[in-house]
């Protein structure tokens, strides 16, 4: 999801003058160290332990948490969250009904399966931290629709049969969403470039765009339009 | 409140009559599934849960010098920390045997700073994670009976040298496959909810084996199967790698009944890579003939399969053709985690072998690679499968027939592959259903099968709907849960072969007891109904009512239809099951890109209980193989042991942009009207057809995976 990473940098840069944007992104992201991913590599090799202990050393300011208002779905929920959550941790994990529905698969914005929407925009949850939310509007595929009352992209999927195990659906769901806010008139390599961002391994990808192209079509019938 | 069973002889009901079946069903859990509320078992959340989390060392050999929990048991939130590895213990090989402690805390991320503060120091042995390093004569033995263990073969090895010294045409090449992993979306793991007061305890588990695992799980926990239930309604992926507890679920079990609160405890992306499972690679150094006519003579060499502590699969050469085999296989061990079964365990490293090789002989043997197949395809459903494919890829028109094309003025050249698929149609023992029929009008099917996304919840509904001629929304199917009905663990495509006769039997036990109640009123004997539209009606017309008001007659007694695996065999389609894959790719020969274009598939199934599923599962095995063909390989460092390839960054799995133009073919010729499962047969030969379409395009024989940019380029430049 390309978009996704360019609209991660702009909340980023958005954000730079907010107080809380003065601790950096990187610093706080999971309590980030040298011991994770890459950096494990070599002193993991040598002395794992070692290292793992330094990057646990008290000190940072990981420690405590803040306050914080989501708009979550349209609804408000305060939360206390220390400043490294996610906002994909956030839904799944910190909110008093938790919001599973963006699923944690790679942790690290790789995926596309915790894609939910921010002030409409597609992100990934697991890249965003919750304190940057704060004021802006996060639609999870909860708020696109529910069974019985399911948005046109949701009934997509469904008669199109995009969908297999349906672990990565519903980011499939929020980027399509995003794809026909963006793009009305989608044609199939538009789909599919817009959903380069969303990994699926059961490889539902043509009745994926498949469902795009008829959610895409049933709008534009019912706007009148050409086709 | 039970009805006898009647054993009555059930059939599916011919194409004609069929009214849900054979039909396009959406999938009856969809509308759950995309709106985020289906609920897996990453997603349970259950009061007073705490999240734990596995340490796990990165060398595959090594001895454990330190190991010290105190600093993280001291971390906010930690409820729980433990050891799995001791001072001076050996670590053997990467992957679960790389699991040093584990921790638990209130959070996720407290969970994960603690096990960051677990410290460990190791002294590393070297690593022997290649099939070079443990063929190398000073090599460290990594298993008890040492590094190399004989296999299969050969059948008749001096009959088939002389029979290939005596082809007209031979071709001799060294073809390889690296590790795979199965990258399930969902990573293994479970929910252990242990109550310490009563003993009983009910695991939420990400498994292919809901019913099956029950008991493993109880000898866990040290308790009697009954004491355990397991749950399971949906599932992220398997594909082969999610049978039983593991470790980590032993380790959910063990923190469970220590601190006795629900445990959360699956593994994260990386430990996923290093410890969930792998499809073994191959190395094959093989030489096939065939006389003039291009029919194949025999097949000699040797294969290694590459299951690191596991055998490796490989269902022996010449895979699905015909010749005298002198092929020897063994397995060669690696310090790495075992082979687990993976969609067709061996049969797409097999496909790629044979099917390259074959490809290799056709140009040889101046036969177009279509030509080739015809000749030595086994029987004539192969060979019809070939000439759809053929024909829907275009491959009439296709100028290079008989040898590679020449570039564009770009650069790019275009070209044509095939390859042949297989499986056994099957089910397997065990499984049991009940349906049952409630005098408020509701229909509930029963058994305790998983649903991988196959869509098997949504069959277990249909079945009954067709049975009593409703519609798929009035059936309530019950599934993922070990306190059901029994259902089979979900290996080798036989869920379906399994569970959809029992389902079927079961349901037509229930309409004749059903029918048998109707008499008291309508004096008409079982057999004699007829069940159409949301009615019942006499074969007369003397009693027609609508489903609900015959339910209505049933007063406080639900009738109840169960039924077992040997009453329902009949049901099940027996015998092997055939496809055909043909691939269009382009190839530009200045970067060494491969672009697959177009892709069909053509495969049989006896009756398609849900065409709409079933051409998703078609769909999943050509994209998986498109997959596997192109970009996945697992890399580990020779030198220091390191899995390289550990998150979805480095180890890529097809995208968007990599799909074609797909199209999935039921074959609606097959006369066997049964029902078979089709998981294995569609992912075999995809990254084949892909292969030799490079090499109908510009003459590069790639006969290693993943056919990526540099080994295009070096095999353009090794073509002379």
């Amino acid at each position: 999801m390309k978009r996704g990473r360019d609209e991660e940098n702009e909340v980023a840069q958005r954000a730079g003058a907010e107080e809380r944007a003065r601790l950096s992104r990187r610093a706080f992201l999971k309590g980030a160290s040298s011991v994770a991913a890459g950096g494990a590599a070599v002193t993991g090799f040598l002395a794992e332990g070692a290292a793992a202990a330094a990057a646990a050393s008290p000190g940072t300011s990981l420690a405590g948490k803040v306050d914080v208002k989501l708009q979550i779905n349209g609804v408000e929920h305060a939360l206390a969250l220390e400043p490294r959550t996610t906002l994909l941790s956030a839904l799944r994990h910190h909110l008093a009904r938790p919001l599973t529905g963006a699923k944690e698969v790679c942790d690290r914005g790789n995926c596309g399966a915790c894609t939910v929407l921010v002030d409409g925009r597609p992100v990934y949850s697991c890249l965003q931290l919750a304190v940057r939310c704060e004021g802006r509007a996060v639609t999870t595929v909860e708020g696109l629709g529910a069974p019985d009352a399911m948005s046109d992209v949701q009934a997509a999927f469904v008669a199109k049969d995009a969908q297999m195990c349906g672990f990565c659906t519903p980011g499939f769901v929020v980027a399509t969403t995003a794809c026909l806010a963006r793009h009305p008139s989608a044609d199939r390599d538009t789909i599919r470039t817009e959903l380069c961002g969303n990994l699926c391994r059961c490889g539902t990808y043509p009745f994926v765009f498949d469902a795009a192209e008829a959610a895409r079509d049933a709008r534009s019938a019912s706007n009148g339009g050409a086709r | 409140m039970s009805t006898p069973n009647t054993r009555a002889q059930s059939a599916w009901e011919p194409r004609a009559e069929l009214t849900v079946l054979d039909r396009d069903i959406p999938r009856i859990d969809g509308p759950e599934k995309v709106t985020g509320r289906a609920r897996y078992t990453h997603d349970v959340r259950l009061p007073n849960m705490v999240y734990a989390r596995l340490v796990l060392a990165k060398v595959p050999r090594a001895t454990v010098d330190e190991i010290d929990l105190s600093a993280a048991g001291q971390m906010p939130g930690v409820v729980f920390v433990g050891v799995e590895k001791q001072v001076g213990d050996a670590l053997v090989y990467l992957g679960d045997d790389s699991v040093l402690a584990f921790v638990a805390a209130e959070t996720p991320e407290q969970a994960r700073d603690a096990a960051r503060a677990v410290r460990f120091t190791l002294s590393p042995k070297s690593p022997v994670v290649t099939r070079e390093q443990a063929l190398s004569p000073d090599a460290p033995a990594i298993t008890d009976r040492g590094n190399v263990r004989a296999g299969r073969g050969p059948r008749n090895a001096e009959e088939a040298q002389a029979l290939l010294d005596g082809s007209a045409f031979k071709v001799a090449g060294t073809y390889t496959l690296p590790v795979q992993h199965h990258v399930c979306l969902e990573t293994h793991g479970c929910v252990v909810d242990w109550n310490a007061e009563t003993k009983q305890a009910t695991v939420y588990s990400s498994t292919q084996m809901v019913s099956g695992s029950a008991d493993m799980f109880a000898q866990i926990l040290g308790v009697e199967t009954s004491a355990v239930r397991v749950v399971c309604q949906h599932m992220g992926g398997g594909f082969g790698s999610k049978f039983g507890p593991d470790l980590e679920g032993a380790i959910a079990c063990r923190i469970g009944q220590a601190i006795g609160r629900p445990v959360h405890l699956m593994l994260d992306r990386p430990q996923e890579f290093q410890m969930a499972g792998n499809r073994s690679g191959t190395h094959a150094e093989i030489a096939l003939g065939c006389d003039a006519t291009g029919k194949l003579t025999a097949v000699t060499g040797q294969v290694d399969r590459l299951g690191g502590m596991g055998a490796g699969s490989f269902p022996g050469l010449p895979y699905i053709y015909e010749a005298a085999s002198g092929a020897v296989t063994r397995s060669v061990h690696t310090a790495t985690d075992s082979n687990r079964a993976m969609r067709a365990p061996g049969h797409p490293q097999a496909s790629f072998v044979m099917e390259s090789a074959l490809d290799e002989l056709a140009y040889a043997a101046g036969l177009d690679p279509l030509e080739m197949r015809l000749v030595n395809a086994p029987n004539d459903t192969w060979k019809r499968h070939l000439g759809v494919v053929a024909d829907a890829i275009g491959w009439p028109a296709h100028p290079n027939k008989k040898a590679p094309g020449t570039p564009d003025a770009d650069g790019w050249c275009e070209g044509i592959g095939f390859g042949l698929a297989t499986w056994r149609a099957s089910g397997a023992p065990g499984a049991q259903a009940e349906v049952r029929i409630e005098r408020d009008g509701s229909v509930i099917a029963s058994c305790g099968v998983q649903d991988l996304g196959t869509g098997a919840r949504t069959y277990v509904a249909a079945i009954p709907a067709e049975e009593f001629g409703l519609e798929v929304a009035r059936v309530t199917a019950r599934i993922g849960d070990s306190s059901l009905p029994a259902g089979v663990a979900s290996g080798g495509s036989v869920t379906t072969g399994s569970v959809a006769p029992v389902v079927k039997q079961a349901a037509h036990v229930a309409r004749e007891a059903f029918e048998k109640r109707l008499e008291e009123t309508t004096k008409v004997a079982p057999g004699g109904y007829v069940w159409q539209r949301g009615r019942v009606r006499t074969q007369d017309g003397a009693f027609d009512v609508s489903f609900g008001d015959a339910c209505a007659l049933l007063g406080n007694a639900p009738v109840v239809g169960t039924a077992g695996f040997e009453e329902s065999k009949h049901l099940l389609a027996e015998g092997r099951l055939h496809g055909a894959q043909a691939v269009r790719v382009r190839v530009d020969t200045v970067t060494g890109r491969v672009v697959v274009v177009d892709m069909v598939a053509i495969q049989d199934q006896g009756l398609p209980l849900n065409r709409l599923a079933l051409r998703s599962q078609i769909n999943g095995g050509m994209v998986q193989a498109i997959s596997y063909g192109l970009l996945e390989e697992r890399v580990i460092d020779p030198e220091l042991g390191l899995l390289l390839t550990d998150n979805l960054e480095s180890y890529k799995i097809a995208g968007a942009r990599e799909i074609p133009r797909m199209r999935s073919i039921i074959d609606d010729e097959d006369t066997r009207w049964a029902v078979t499962g089709s998981a294995e047969a569609p992912i075999i030969p995809g990254h084949s057809a892909i292969a030799n379409a490079i090499f109908n395009a510009c003459g590069a024989r790639l006969r290693s995976t993943p056919f990526t940019p540099d080994k295009v380029l070096t095999a353009l430049a090794a073509r002379g």
